[in-house]
Formats: C-alpha cells, sequence, structure tokens
C-alpha cells in the first residue's frame, strides 16, 4: 500500500497498521461479508503478531477471564498458549502456510536464560522475521511485568537476546512503570531495533450491587478506548528519547486513532482490542490512512513524530 | 462459513417481560445449523462495544430467530429495534448438541438457556422418545414446554427443574439428557445423570467469539477450553464444576 509503507528497524512493512499480540488469530483473515469476500485481506496488514508464547505450555488463568467496561476490556488471560515446543511443532506450519507477510513473534520467558533459549530454537525458522519480546504482561507472575520494570534489567535481557539475532528485535513495555523513557533507551541501548508500547494497564471492575471482582484475578490488564490518551502521551515521550522506531498501540480503532499515534512519532502501528469490536478493523484503518495520505497527497513516513 | 454481515430485523416482540425475541432475516437460506449454534450479535446503538453471544432459537429457511434475555445494556438494544432496522451478526459459531436421533432424550432448559431445547424440541420427531422440561424462577420467565417447574409456583410444578430428573429418566428409560442454564443447575444435574450421557451448552464472557482472544476460556478435562470455539457444547462429566 503505496502511501502507507513503513518500516520497523530491519523490517520493511508494506502497511503500517499491525496487530497487537493476543487480539488476533489466522480465524480473522478468514472472515467474510455478506457477499462472500474477505473481511481483511492479509495484505492491508504489516506484520502478523503471534498471541505471546512461554518456554512452557500455560493453561492460563481461571474465568471468568474478561468484563467490558464503560470504555475499554479487562481481561486476565494469563497468556494461554501451547508452549514454545507446541508452537513450533503445531502453530508455526501453520502459520508459514497462511501468511504472506511478516510474521512477528511475541514471547516471554521466566529468567533471562529462558528468554535465551527460546530465541535460541526459533532462529533457524526463516518464517519468523522478527521477534516481539515481551516484558510487560501484567496477567502472569513470574514472566512479563517483572522484567519490564527495571531499565537494568530490560538492558541485560535484550543485550543477551541482541546478540542471539540478527531479524528484528522488538521489546515491548509497560505503561506501569515510572519513567518508561528509562525503559525505552535501556532496550536501545541494549540493541533492540524497535520498542512496542504500551501493553495494558492494571485494570478491576467490581460488581457494587455484590461485591464480587468482575475477574476471578481481581486485577487484570486494561485495554481498548479508554486507554489511548495514556498511550499517546506515552509513545509521545518515548519518541522524544529514542532513535528506534516504534509500534505504538493502546485503544486504536479509527484511522484517525492510528494517524494520532504517527505524529505521536510511531512508525508503524498495532490494532489490539479494536478486532473484538469490530473484526476487520485493521483493514478499515488501513484503507482510511491510505486514502487519508493519497488525498493529501503525503507518504505517512513524512507524518511520524510531525507533532505540531 | 462465518460471515459478518448487517441483518435486517423481520420482527420483534416482547413475549415475557425482560425477554426479547429477534427474528433475522439472513438473507439466504439457512442450511446445515445445528442446535445449540450461536451468533455474537449487535444493535446498531451499541457499535463500539463487544458483541452478545447469543444462541438460535429457530431456522426457518432464511430466517433467524433468537430469544434474549435483557440482562444489560448490550441486550436491552436489541428491545428497541423495529422491523426493517440491521443488526451486526458475526456467525454461525460453536459446535451445537448431538444427534438426537433414535435416542430417548430428555431436554432440560433453565431460564435463559431455554432456546437450544426449544428448537431441539422441534425436531422430537428424530427421536424415539423427547420430553422437554422448563425451570425458571417465576410466571413470568415461561415458554412452551412439556413440563414446568417454578421456582415460586406461581405456575406448573413448584420446584426446580431438576427435582424429578431421577425419576424420569428411570420411568422413560432415558439414554440422552441434553441441558442449558445456570451453573449451578447444570451441576447438578451432572450429579444426577451420572449413568446417563449428558452434553451440556455452557454460558460464558465472550470478546471475539471465534476462539482467538481466549477469555471464554472453562476449565475441562485438565485443560481449560473455549466456550466459543470448543463449544459450546460440553460433554458434562469433563468439565470441572467446582471450580465455576
Amino acid at each position: 500500500m503505496k502511501y502507507i509503507e513503513s518500516s520497523l528497524g530491519k523490517l520493511k512493512l508494506d502497511s503500517c497498521v499491525t496487530v497487537a499480540s493476543g487480539t488476533f488469530g489466522l480465524d480473522y483473515l478468514k472472515l467474510r461479508d455478506a457477499d462472500g469476500k474477505l473481511l481483511l485481506p492479509q495484505e492491508s496488514l504489516g506484520a502478523y503478531v503471534s498471541k505471546t508464547i512461554t518456554y512452557e505450555l500455560k493453561a492460563g488463568n481461571p474465568s471468568p477471564r474478561l468484563y467490558e467496561t464503560e470504555c475499554g476490556l479487562l481481561n486476565s488471560i494469563g497468556l494461554q498458549n501451547p508452549g514454545l515446543k507446541g508452537f513450533l511443532q503445531t502453530d508455526l506450519p501453520i502459520l508459514k502456510d497462511a501468511l504472506r507477510i511478516p510474521l512477528i513473534v511475541s514471547f516471554s520467558g521466566s529468567s533471562i536464560d529462558e528468554f535465551c533459549e527460546m530465541i535460541t530454537a526459533m532462529e533457524p525458522y526463516q518464517e519468523i522475521a522478527g521477534y516481539e519480546v515481551n516484558v510487560s504482561c501484567p496477567n502472569v507472575e513470574k514472566e512479563g511485568i517483572a522484567f519490564g520494570a527495571d531499565p537494568d534489567v530490560i538492558h541485560k535481557l535484550v543485550a543477551s537476546l541482541a546478540a542471539l539475532t540478527d531479524k528484528e528485535l522488538i521489546v515491548k513495555l509497560s505503561p506501569s512503570v515510572t519513567d518508561i523513557a528509562q525503559m525505552a533507551l535501556a532496550a536501545q541501548e541494549a540493541g533492540a531495533s524497535s520498542i512496542a508500547l504500551i501493553n495494558t494497564l492494571w485494570g478491576m471492575a467490581i460488581d457494587w450491587r455484590t461485591g464480587k471482582a468482575m475477574l476471578s484475578k481481581k486485577v487484570g490488564g486494561y485495554s481498548g478506548r479508554g486507554v489511548k490518551p495514556v498511550a499517546l502521551a506515552l509513545v509521545y515521550k518515548v519518541a522524544q528519547v529514542v532513535d528506534i522506531p516504534i509500534l505504538a498501540m493502546g485503544g486504536i480503532h479509527t484511522w484517525q486513532d492510528a494517524l494520532e499515534f504517527i505524529y505521536a512519532g510511531a512508525s508503524a502501528v498495532a490494532v489490539g482490542t479494536a478486532n473484538f469490536n469490530d473484526p476487520g478493523a485493521p483493514a478499515k484503518i488501513a484503507k482510511g490512512l491510505q486514502e487519508h495520505c493519497k488525498t493529501n497527497n503525503i507518504h505517512i513516513k513524512d507524518l511520524i513524530a510531525n507533532l505540531r | 462459513m462465518i460471515t459478518r454481515e448487517l441483518l435486517k430485523v423481520v420482527d420483534v416482540n416482547i413475549p415475557a417481560p425482560q425477554y426479547v425475541l429477534l427474528k433475522l432475516d439472513a438473507g439466504k437460506p439457512m442450511k446445515g445449523l445445528i442446535p445449540g449454534m450461536f451468533y455474537e450479535l449487535r444493535a446498531p446503538s451499541q457499535a463500539g462495544r463487544l458483541f452478545k453471544p447469543i444462541s438460535i432459537l429457530e431456522v426457518e429457511d432464511h430466517l433467524l430467530s433468537f430469544l434474549i434475555k435483557v440482562i444489560g445494556a448490550g441486550t436491552e438494544a436489541f428491545a428497541h429495534l423495529k422491523a426493517g432496522d440491521g443488526v451486526e451478526a458475526l456467525g454461525p459459531l460453536g459446535n451445537g448438541f448431538p444427534s438426537i436421533n433414535g435416542r430417548r432424550v430428555l431436554l432440560v432448559s433453565g431460564g435463559a438457556g431455554y432456546p437450544p431445547l426449544a428448537w431441539l424440541k422441534r425436531e422430537a420427531d428424530e427421536a424415539e422418545f423427547c420430553l422437554h422440561l422448563h425451570g425458571c424462577a417465576t410466571a413470568d420467565e415461561v415458554f412452551p414446554c412439556d413440563l414446568l417447574y417454578t421456582v415460586d409456583g406461581s405456575q406448573g410444578h413448584k420446584g426446580l427443574v431438576t427435582d424429578s430428573v431421577e425419576s424420569l429418566i428411570s420411568d422413560h428409560k432415558i439414554d440422552l439428557v441434553l441441558s442449558c442454564g445456570p451453573v449451578p443447575m447444570l451441576a447438578k444435574l451432572t450429579n444426577i445423570c451420572i449413568q446417563v450421557e449428558h452434553y451440556v451448552s455452557m454460558e460464558a464472557y465472550m470478546a471475539c467469539g471465534i476462539g482467538v482472544c481466549h477469555g471464554c476460556a472453562i476449565p475441562v478435562d485438565s485443560d481449560y477450553k473455549l466456550v466459543c470455539k470448543d463449544g459450546p457444547v460440553f460433554d458434562a462429566t469433563r468439565i470441572r464444576w467446582s471450580e465455576l
């Protein structure tokens, strides 16, 4: 898509629109409209980002795992996934077969050694174009956010991973830190080729009638419309200090939302919760951006960080 | 094939307080649908919110009927629709109940769990024997069935729909029980139906409806299964009821 081509570090994207880990699956690429046409031709997407995988398989958290609030979604899925071995044996061949766009594998480990073992095991697979290092999931105990809150730990982890791959290495950051710019700088210095933000915020809902929490884990991750202003501000803050590209996500539902993130400093965007409200949303967003740029005879790259 | 489309409302009425009966035109003959299957539906006024998973009540050629219990803004919005309006629909979804062909079947529904069993009852000719029990809190939730139970005794038998299941199973030599309703009812039924094949249709808070988000997981066997994609119909003995 000529007007909205972009790139993330080492990865050229034919569209600056991607999908957020955990909110997208191949089934979305099979949905059709009333005329039998695909709702979401995969060429609308610059890349496909997998659900986060962990070293061992994870059954996930008890139910209920979801609750919709007035302006966003709470979840405590708990990184349910088949584990590295299950992913490589079962899921990866299916993805390889189905995808004509770059595949980015999101992964998380419970120690630096485990992260390294995982990336080493994935390196031989040519169908993996890059990695999203998830150091920011709020719904698991050992993996995830424990790593994302300390710049020294981020530096050590990313440096270890960068030494093991030449592929795109995206570090996905949590908004639940005092200074996200420090985390982004640590990742950049250690060799990350791009930064993704934001992962979900902490969120909670309680039924006032019964006093019962709406999620079994009581507190979960908050995403969707309500987090957009927070995400925009954090993308802007990170864009002020890093030179590597930013993959932005956080409440993007329309092409106008996506454009705001581009102005804030993002080179590409990811659509997450909107996939559930509006199956096929990423295609509409890509089309909207393409038409906007065409009408104004401007390329999306010229708008990155072009905040007035 | 799962489609996302705008289906035209043919008819809306309120058959009971807190319930909406919605008839939609699918635009083409709907073949191969099985009782227990559902659609993710949303009234246009709810754009931006999640779809609601709604079980199919009836299929007549190109028409799809849904009986929806009003529990919040998303379901209440269906009551304000008029013929000619559009409803956003994603579906058909889910696996559906096993065949009742040649079986001696007991259908047990509770409250809003009525639709898939009412659909099965209409296909009772296929079964060797078929009895539909429906239970609800008061006469306000009464729908056509063979044996009715209300908790307050305002109509039908006073008590729970599960009260006479054990004797009905032995009296009528039942070899298949199919059910849908609140978890305590289904769990109790599972304890009663130890010797009989028993399938339940489960309800869960749902986002995507197609197996992507893993939000509607319930404990099954030693794992979690997705109500939207692995279900909504499960072998009742495989569900870890104490964790729900």
